[in-house]
């Protein structure tokens, strides 16, 4: 028989290859997610949403129910469809910019009421739909579309913090946790607890991912793997914040 | 039933090397992750018209199934080979 790609079945083959970009860290987030639904057999319970920005290009990216909101609003139209249809899966995409700037209140709000959703957030600390413009990740210094002077902390803040925010908001049955991309068996592990926590219907289940994004950041493979690897991971602490699962799930993991 | 995909297969020492042109953007992430430095660029030519790549020789890649991992699309697979003593 001849050999076929290692894709993961849930995956809409037609649509391949995909959208992103060449080295974009969605392709790695979404394998994650992919071989995840894969292993536990949710294609035909889950509802995939995507937010706007480069995650709305994931919108025939799985061959099960998908939708797409604008702005932030993703996390309401899946709490909306948790509260009505409460044996779905409910799997929220976003990225930075929807997720931390124009859909904070949403987030904050679902998170407070602890929905039993799950939600994934790529951070690539840019806008990079629209070109690469500073998002509230954007580290200190970095140089962007809109910050040519690299960000200047004394006008525009320090970078936003999700899960450690998220952390503290939760009430008790909330996993929270950051993982990154260039540790892809640690990555999938936390991706499954974060859906494995809904299926259990403990509470809300926030992931957010370190990803690459070489176009915007203007580098080639090597910088790209040492902005990732050297700088973004060290203002972003890799780890799980919060877990109902207990001591035996909650190693802070160097893979 | 979905039609069969090119592929380029290269035997080495302790894996097969299998990459699909049609899904390698030529990005580059596999080849930066590789810790023996096993790839290098072929003159075969991917998805947007980039070079993929293809490893540099037979007996460096340790078959650790790293640069399949970072893949971003998917393009490559790695057989293990059984060791023969």
């Amino acid at each position: 028989m001849a050999i076929a790609p290692a894709t993961p079945k849930s995956w809409y083959l037609p649509t391949k290859p995909h959208k992103f970009c060449p080295g974009c860290g969605h392709g790695i987030v979404l394998k994650a997610l992919g071989e995840n639904i894969d292993e536990l057999g949710i294609q035909n319970d889950i509802i995939f949403g995507c937010d706007i920005g480069c995650s709305l290009l994931a919108w025939d990216f799985f061959a099960c129910d998908s939708t797409q909101t604008h702005h932030g609003r993703v996390t309401p139209v899946m709490v909306g469809l948790k509260r009505s249809r409460p044996e779905l899966l409910t799997v929220g995409y976003m990225g930075d910019g929807g997720g931390y700037s124009i859909g904070s209140q949403h987030l904050l709000n679902a998170a407070v009421r602890n929905e039993t959703i799950t939600l994934i957030l790529v951070n690539n600390t840019n806008y990079g739909m629209t070109g690469g413009q500073m998002s509230p990740t954007t580290l200190p210094g970095q140089v962007t579309e809109t910050t040519p002077l690299g960000r200047d902390t004394a006008i525009t803040g320090y970078p936003t913090k999700g899960p450690e925010f998220l952390s503290t908001l939760t009430s008790d049955g909330a996993y929270i946790a950051r993982a990154t991309v260039s540790k892809y068996k640690q990555l999938k592990r936390f991706m499954r607890n974060a859906l494995r926590n809904q299926i259990e219907g403990n509470g809300f289940s926030f992931l957010e991912v370190l990803a690459t994004c070489p176009t915007n950041w203007r580098t080639n493979a090597q910088q790209t793997w040492n902005f990732l690897e050297d700088e973004i991971e060290k203002e972003f602490r890799v780890g799980e914040m919060k877990t109902p699962f207990g001591k035996g799930d909650k190693e802070v993991a160097v893979d | 039933m979905l039609k069969e995909m090119e592929v380029i297969s290269a035997s080495m020492e302790r894996a097969v090397f299998n990459i699909f042109p049609a899904y390698c953007k030529g990005c580059g992430l596999c080849t930066e992750k590789c810790p023996n430095n096993t790839l290098k660029w072929s003159d075969k030519l991917g998805a947007y018209g980039t070079p993929t790549v293809i490893p540099r020789d037979e007996d460096s890649c340790i078959a650790c199934m790293i640069c399949a991992m970072v893949c971003p699309d998917c393009a490559i697979v790695i057989e293990r080979k059984k060791r023969t003593k």
